[in-house]
């Protein structure tokens, strides 16, 4: 079988958590990418955010360690506290350095990293938030050539995120939740 | 915008100029470093190899913005409630405890390392080095002045933990006893008779001779090999390895992890990595 994509690469922040699990509980258990998730979330909370994603997630959803190889079919979720990058041998690297966008991990960082070594095999997703980051990613992932999907602001709980990624770039689709979760289902057949 | 080739050129060009070897960092991070050099001081990479080789003051500069000096008290609650307990019962019977912590940065950790060894009763049976590339930070870590809204949280957070997961029964840090704080200027100090206890040094871990003699019972690396690439990582398994007692505790990042040889020389218990006996016997 061959695939246009090589990996999927999810951003989210204020709202996302119930997207998230919406789209792995009903994405098909032998989804043949690997998803790169990076969401904003609590920095002394290590625990809970993996496991209550894992608990509804169909694939094994897993926190990388530096240097860990991606594999199809799992899913990535950017540690606490770190930022998740992909390095140029498409392995995962982990840093520390400053926030950006006041976050860490930042989703412009995960993104523009996933465009720089996918290219245009890759397919972003920009999902509800409440501050600017991932709007840069998201054109750096469309000027690779990539398949952007923003969601649908009507859709979201806090819409900041997707229309600073809108007044940004024009993505190749604006989807709902349940639109996501179709595209990606398709994408085999 | 500017290619990996010429970041790599870059990085031949400091090596041959300068005392510093960053050829073996992380790419995607050391050219994003650069980058952001360049934007910072609105340098082409012309000009900035210019100023690397003629002004020594600069490249001291470059070297401070490269390395990334993020540190916290008690980064990663979590770990440090879960340690102390393996750790106590390694060394507590020890007459001197010596702990290494390697690419300290502004010395947050070792310090909070401090704290907790005050509280379990081996303040004066330990020898602390800390090392840093970074004599900015080797320089703020021996001032314990740091930003006391910031590390406030902290702290709450760990004694949240301690209160969760208590360490040799000990349920919660009067941190009064070894902070000074000032909320008009923003700033928390660490107490003389803990500030006195660190020996902390300018040190290149990639490049450079350990500046002691001594071996250690605890070695804390946190979040520094992230930045390197798999064969200098190997490179420092090798000398942590043998700057190590047996039975020494190695604690790196949340999510770092040993690879090649020197993985088969450890064992993994819990977050530490303690160095095995190196005979193959138990007794």
């Amino acid at each position: 079988m061959l695939l246009k994509y090589k990996a999927v690469v999810i951003g989210g922040s204020a709202g996302s958590f119930s997207v998230v699990s919406k789209i792995l509980s009903q994405i098909n258990h032998d989804f043949p990418l690997p998803i790169i998730l990076c969401l904003h979330r609590l920095k002394h909370v290590r625990s809970g955010l993996l496991e209550s994603i894992n608990l509804k997630s169909k694939l094994e959803v897993l926190e990388p360690h530096d240097k860990d190889k991606i594999i199809p079919g799992k899913v990535y979720l950017a540690p606490s506290n770190y930022h998740l990058f992909i390095e140029y041998d498409g392995s995962i690297s982990l840093s520390t350095e400053e926030p950006l966008n006041h976050s860490r991990p930042s989703i412009d960082h995960t993104l523009s990293s996933s465009a720089y070594f996918f290219r245009d095999k890759l397919i972003g997703i920009l999902l509800t938030g409440a501050n600017k980051d991932g709007a840069k990613g998201m054109k750096d992932i469309a000027d690779k050539r990539g398949f952007t999907i923003v969601q649908d602001p009507a859709t979201c709980d806090v819409d900041t995120m997707p229309k600073m990624a809108l007044r940004l770039m024009s993505p190749s689709k604006i989807m709902s939740p349940d639109e996501i979760v179709l595209y990606l289902n398709q994408l085999v057949n | 915008m500017v290619g990996e080739t010429a970041f790599r050129e870059y990085l031949n060009e400091l090596k041959k100029h300068t005392p510093y070897d960053f050829s073996e960092y992380s790419d995607n991070s050391i050219h994003r470093r650069i980058r952001k050099i360049l934007k910072d001081y609105d340098l082409t990479m012309q000009q900035l190899l210019e100023r690397t080789k003629t002004d020594e003051d600069f490249v001291e500069k470059v070297v401070e913005e490269i390395t990334v000096n993020t540190t916290e008290l008690f980064r990663d609650p979590e770990i440090w409630t879960n340690i102390y307990d393996k750790i106590f019962a390694g060394v507590k019977s020890k007459k001197t405890i010596n702990i290494w912590h390697a690419g300290c940065s502004s010395g947050m950790e070792v310090y909070s390392n401090l704290i907790i060894m005050s509280e379990l009763g081996l303040l004066d049976r330990i020898k602390v080095y800390g090392t840093d590339i970074n004599a900015r930070m080797v320089r703020q870590a021996k001032s314990g002045k740091y930003a006391l809204k910031f590390n406030l949280e902290q702290l709450q957070a760990f004694n949240k933990s301690l209160k969760k997961k208590p360490i040799q029964g000990i349920s919660e840090i009067d941190f009064t006893k070894y902070f000074e704080f000032h909320e008009e200027e923003d700033v928390l100090i660490v107490k003389d008779f803990l500030r006195k206890v660190p020996w902390f040094v300018k040190h290149d871990l990639v490049q450079e001779e350990i500046p002691f003699y001594n071996k250690f019972d605890i070695v804390f690396c946190r979040n520094v090999l992230i930045y390197f690439n798999a064969s200098l990582q190997s490179k420092l398994f090798k000398r942590f390895h043998d700057q190590m007692y047996p039975g020494a505790f190695l604690l790196l990042g949340n999510h770092e992890n040993m690879s090649g040889f020197y993985k088969t020389k450890f064992s993994k218990n819990g977050p530490l990595f303690v160095k095995n006996n190196s005979f193959h016997f138990k007794y």
